[in-house]
């Protein structure tokens, strides 16, 4: 058994990275992506407004006369689109060394040699030998740490080296890049976000096993009878409207639109100015506030499947010989459903906990964005519009671990309810 | 009816037989009342939708103006001094008939019952932006002043359309993948567990709202996208079954025969693994109409100003107090969906009847 998760938590690492490379690929393909919005943006403030319409067919035709090819080195370098797409993606995870503190050298027609000052009062020499750049430093050896290459010798005889760092840095690191759009290493971004998505999550799902078991067990008790009739009539509505759509129908209801306003606008909490004022008893209160038309929404997300497929299980299970056999023996009725028929009814729910797990954090885009909270899926959602690729790789790269270590626990979830499994 | 034919078994008088199982399902079905009534419903009013520019839209069935005889809804645009109207650009054909009627004119015009179009806004003569509900517009209109109710109605034909053909793509490609991958087995199926593997490890909805902001979407290419992304559900259910099938007697005693394996798989193996091929489409029709929803809602889905239940909730929801455009769509959704779940319930049980029995 052990051994069996063992090698499913290797097996995990082919499919991550088969996952989050071809996410990267499409990403980095993809055309209008942050290198070439920035070339546009830079352009479009580097000239009047009059300007704009006649530089726009200049750009058609291939000409980005404005700036200056030395930024837009820069650009490609800042971006990683210097590199060819399988380094970019393997530096990404963090083992191939990422360059750092570049720095540009040109060399005259006649120049082979020139010293460089590297900060901290370190001087290196560098040399053009051909297509080989030579590093010396004072002692007259190579340093460690500073790497080079001739990038390109011109006609005239001049040549751009560039000298730089090197480090690992990428996922297998913890470092998942810095955002475009918010300047902050994206982790930093998500930490917050994510607990504020986890938070609505775990409630919506502990609610959901909360309400849906019993219901389930109930439905199935009484098949037939009008408490099943009417309470499906619930199921049918929750399989036909979405948790975000409800939540919207909700909004429009409580939120102080045209009805009744009961219950805020959205966001997580109140704005921070109030937020500070308010006792500890009134914060309680403010979230919960906050909380209950998302957390309703949340919840009835998965509410039907879940409440039929408890109904359908221990229903199954009751027609079972084995429960013929058990009510032979001369048992209760309560000890025949309740220890016989239940153990084997929870196993196709304990199966979908994984599941379940991965909804709450890749589902959660339409609730965040329907009641305007600043969470993970949100985040996520707004990558994609601002094409901020740290981000938006970030947020699969944990989407992807989640669904991932969610299956395994569907399994382990699995082993443990049902005896007769055997994991090999 | 040579379709029918997949259905035979290898029985005295197959015919009578596999039809006769059909027929019975089919009878079977029509005494679920609630899924055999929404089936009825749904149907004729998706065929009806096909004929909505005759039902819903500004522009004239017919049009009798001096000796001539027009059919705008047919023949499309009319510049307005066609009828002697003095208008820029097309002819206001509800204008067009009010003054005729107050001009007691020999000239007369026929407009569909529901005289406006899903996509004429503010620029016409006469709307305006959130006009609520009245008796002349039964559902308001919107931001734009495009009609709410007429949007809808055209919302559902392409919501269904949408799904359906997804659900038919996807099931194809997972028939043919899935098959191939039960019935041969090997490095075949391994590769495609793999790669279902990774596919399944992906949050989808997320991959598709990537992959449409890369392209300009449009209806075919959404379900190219979406078909893509998607067809892992299927191909893994049908694996399974022709998993289970191929190691029964008659597969053997067909391949004994010398029967090709394209033969066994889709003339034998297939007829006998449709059960859940059936029972699970109109779910998987469900999961098309809300996908479709979900990515309009974000604004991935169908390009502007193509009417979606989606792109109405957008508006309704960024505008709070605007309640119909709210709770127009999701009723619309609501109903279609639950219509189509209905029916599913239906058919699961007529194709699939689980009978319980209790001792108590």
């Amino acid at each position: 058994m052990t051994q069996y998760f063992i090698r499913r938590i290797l097996l995990m690492i082919p499919t991550f990275i088969g996952s989050t490379l071809l996410i990267f690929i499409i990403l980095q393909l993809a055309p209008g992506g942050p290198l070439e919005q920035t070339i546009q943006r830079l352009q479009m403030g580097g000239m009047g407004q009059g300007e704009i319409a006649g530089a726009a067919g200049d750009m058609m035709t291939g000409g980005s006369s404005i700036l200056p090819e030395s930024a837009l080195r820069e650009l490609n370098r800042f971006y990683g689109f210097d590199k060819p797409i399988w380094q970019r993606y393997i530096i990404w995870l963090g083992i191939w060394p990422r360059e750092i503190r570049h720095r540009d050298i040109d060399f005259s027609p006649d120049v082979f040699k020139q010293q460089r000052n590297v900060g901290f009062g370190n001087y290196l020499t560098l040399e053009r030998d051909g297509e080989e750049l030579k590093i010396t430093d004072d002692s007259g050896i190579a340093p460690k740490e500073w790497k080079g290459r001739i990038e390109e010798i011109k006609e005239d005889g001049t040549a751009r080296a560039v000298i730089f760092q090197t480090e690992f840095s990428g996922i297998f690191t913890g470092n998942l890049g810095t955002s475009y759009t918010y300047a902050q290493p994206v982790t930093e971004v998500m930490a917050p976000r994510f607990k504020i998505s986890i938070f609505y999550g775990l409630s919506g799902l502990i609610l959901m096993y909360l309400i849906c078991i019993p219901l389930g067990i109930k439905k199935a008790l009484k098949h037939g009878t009008p408490f099943d009739f009417v309470s499906s009539v619930v199921v049918f509505v929750g399989y036909s409207i979405p948790g975000w759509a409800l939540g919207g129908v909700l909004l429009v209801l409580f939120g102080g639109g045209s009805f009744w306003d009961i219950f805020p606008l959205g966001g997580f909490r109140s704005p921070l100015e109030i937020w500070e004022t308010l006792t500890w008893w009134q914060k309680i209160f403010d979230q919960l506030h906050h909380a209950v038309l998302p957390i309703i929404a949340w919840t009835i997300g998965s509410f039907a499947a879940m409440t039929t497929l408890m109904k359908n299980s221990l229903l199954e299970n009751l027609s079972q010989d084995y429960i013929r056999t058990a009510y032979a023996k001369g048992l209760n009725e309560k000890r025949v459903v309740w220890i016989h028929a239940m153990r084997n009814s929870l196993i196709p729910i304990a199966a979908r906990i994984g599941h379940n797990i991965g909804i709450i954090i890749s589902g959660s885009y339409f609730i965040e964005r329907v009641f305007n909270i600043d969470g993970f899926g949100k985040m996520g959602y707004q990558a994609i519009l601002d094409r901020d690729y740290p981000i938006t790789l970030g947020f699969l790269v944990i989407v992807v671990i989640i669904r991932l270590v969610g299956n395994i626990l569907s399994d382990l979830a699995l082993a443990t309810v049902d005896p007769r499994i055997r994991f090999k | 009816m040579k379709w029918l034919n997949l259905f035979r078994k290898n029985i005295d008088n197959p015919e009578e037989i596999s039809l006769g199982i059909l027929k019975k399902r089919w009878q079977k079905f029509k005494t679920m009342k609630r899924g055999y009534y929404s089936f009825v419903v749904l149907v004729t009013l998706y065929i009806i939708s096909f004929f909505l520019p005759f039902l819903i839209n500004n522009r004239a069935i017919i049009v009798k103006y001096e000796d001539n005889v027009y059919f705008p809804v047919i023949q499309g645009y009319f510049h307005g001094s066609t009828f002697g109207q003095d208008v820029p650009g097309e002819t206001n054909y509800r204008i067009l008939r009010e003054t005729w009627k107050s001009e007691n004119s020999r000239n007369w015009l026929i407009l569909p019952p529901y005289p406006y179009s899903p996509y004429e806004d503010i620029t016409v003569e006469g709307n305006k932006m959130f006009d609520p509900p009245s008796s002349d517009r039964w559902l308001g209109t919107d931001n734009t002043g495009r009609d709410v109710f007429a949007r809808l109605c055209y919302a559902f034909n392409i919501s269904i359309s949408f799904a359906l053909v997804l659900t038919v793509l996807n099931y194809i490609i997972g028939i043919l993948i899935g098959g191939a991958m039960g019935y041969f087995g090997g490095k075949f199926d391994l590769f495609f567990q793999r790669i279902i593997e990774i596919w399944s490890s992906m949050p989808i909805l997320y991959v598709i709202i990537i992959l449409v902001s890369i392209m300009k979407p449009s209806f075919l290419l959404l379900i190219g996208i979406y078909t893509i992304v998607n067809w892992i559900s299927m191909t893994y259910l049908m694996r399974a079954e022709f998993y289970r099938e191929k190691s029964k007697d008659y597969v053997a005693a067909a391949l004994s025969m010398g029967q090709s394996d394209f033969k066994v798989m889709f003339k034998h193996i297939l007829p006998n693994s449709l059960v859940p091929v059936i029972t699970f489409f109109p779910f998987a029709v469900v999961q098309g109409i809300l996908a479709l929803v979900g990515l309009d809602y974000l604004g991935f889905g169908m390009p502007p100003p193509t009417p979606s239940w989606g792109q109405m909730l957008d508006v309704g929801l960024s505008n709070i107090t605007k309640w119909w455009m709210v709770f127009a769509p999701v009723t619309a959704q609501f109903l279609t969906l639950l219509c189509i779940v209905f029916i599913g319930e239906g058919v699961r049980e007529a194709f699939d009847p689980k009978v319980y029995s209790r001792l108590r």
